[in-house]
C-alpha cells in the first residue's frame, strides 16, 4: 500500500488521514500553546538548556533572554497552523513543515509525561496510561511517514555549508 | 568573545622588558581571572544528546537539513548519538554555536554547547 503521505508534483503535500485522527491532532495541538504560554512544567522538554553546566548559569540566563520569545513563537505558530489545517487534504510546504514541528512537539511532551524509554513495551490495556501511549505511538507513526517524504527531498550527498 | 590577550612574554631572557623575570605569569592567564566564562578563542562545540523520544530517522533528517550534511555523515552522527549518548554536530564561534543550538531546539533535539578544552 502506498504511504498516506506524499509530495505531489506541484509541490503540495497530500495527507490522507482518518477523520478521527484529524480531530485528535487538532485537539492535542490546541491545548499545547496555552501550556507553553503558562510555562507549564510539562512543556519543559521543548526548552532545553544551551549551557547546562552550573558555572555557566550567567551565559544560560543571557541565552534564554535572547531566544525564549523566538522559540515560544516558533512552537506556538506551528501548533496553530496544525489546528488551522487539520482538516486539509493537501498542505503547502510551510504548512507541512509546521505539521512536522507540531507533531514533534506533541511527541516530546507526551513522551516526557509517559516517561518513555528505548525498548519500552506497550503498556497493558488496563493501564491508565494506555490511551495516552496509543496517541504517542500514533504521533510517532505520523512523524515517521512525514520524515520519509521530507528526507526524500534532500540530496543524499548534502549541500555546501551556508546554502540554506 | 574575547581575543587572546596580546603581548605575552617575549623570549626567556626578557630581551625587551628585562626587569620581568621569565617565570612571571604570562598575560594570557589574566583572561582566566577576568572572565571565567570565555577565556580563549577555542571553538565552541555543539552537542546533540541521546533522548528516548525522537526517532532516529528524524534526527538524521534534521542534521541533513540544518547543516547540509550528506545522508551518510548525518546517519553516522545520529548513530554516535544513539550508541555513545552524544555527538558533536558542529563547532565554531560562540555566536555560531548559539545559533546552531537554537535551530536544533526549534526541531526538538536535545542540544547543548561547551567550549573545546
Amino acid at each position: 500500500m502506498s504511504s498516506p503521505i506524499r509530495r505531489r508534483r506541484d509541490g503540495r503535500y497530500v495527507v490522507r488521514l482518518d477523520p478521527n485522527a484529524r480531530i485528535v491532532l487538532a485537539d492535542l495541538a490546541r491545548q499545547l500553546p496555552e501550556a507553553i504560554a503558562a510555562r507549564d512544567p510539562m512543556v519543559r522538554r521543548l526548552f532545553p538548556p544551551a549551557y547546562p553546566s552550573a558555572e555557566l548559569a550567567g551565559a544560560e540566563h543571557d541565552y534564554r533572554e535572547l531566544v525564549d520569545t523566538a522559540l515560544v513563537n516558533h512552537h506556538t505558530d506551528a501548533l496553530q497552523t496544525l489546528v488551522a489545517t487539520a482538516q486539509a487534504d493537501t498542505l503547502s510546504e510551510p504548512e507541512f513543515q509546521a505539521w512536522m514541528d507540531a507533531v514533534g512537539s506533541l511527541r516530546l511532551v507526551l513522551g516526557t509525561r509517559l516517561d518513555v524509554h528505548e525498548d519500552m513495551e506497550d503498556p497493558d490495556p488496563e493501564d491508565p496510561r494506555s490511551a495516552e501511549y496509543g496517541l504517542f505511538v500514533f504521533l510517532g507513526e505520523l512523524q515517521y511517514l512525514m520524515v520519509e517524504v521530507l528526507a526524500d527531498d534532500l540530496p543524499d550527498e548534502g549541500r555546501p555549508e551556508g546554502a540554506l | 568573545m574575547r581575543e587572546r590577550l596580546p603581548g605575552r612574554r617575549r623570549g626567556a631572557g626578557g630581551t625587551e622588558v628585562g626587569v620581568v623575570p621569565p617565570e612571571t605569569a604570562p598575560l594570557g592567564d589574566l583572561g582566566t581571572i577576568l572572565d571565567p566564562d570565555v577565556t580563549t578563542d577555542k571553538p565552541w562545540l555543539v552537542i546533540v544528546w541521546n533522548d528516548p523520544i525522537n526517532l532516529m530517522s528524524f534526527v538524521t533528517y534534521v542534521l541533513q537539513k540544518l547543516f547540509g550534511y550528506s545522508k551518510e555523515k548525518a546517519t553516522a552522527l545520529m548513530l554516535d548519538v544513539h550508541h555513545k549518548g552524544r555527538a558533536v554536530v558542529s563547532s565554531g564561534t560562540r555566536e555560531r554555536a548559539e545559533l546552531d543550538v537554537f535551530r536544533l531546539h526549534e526541531h526538538g533535539l536535545w542540544a547543548t554547547m561547551e567550549q573545546s578544552t
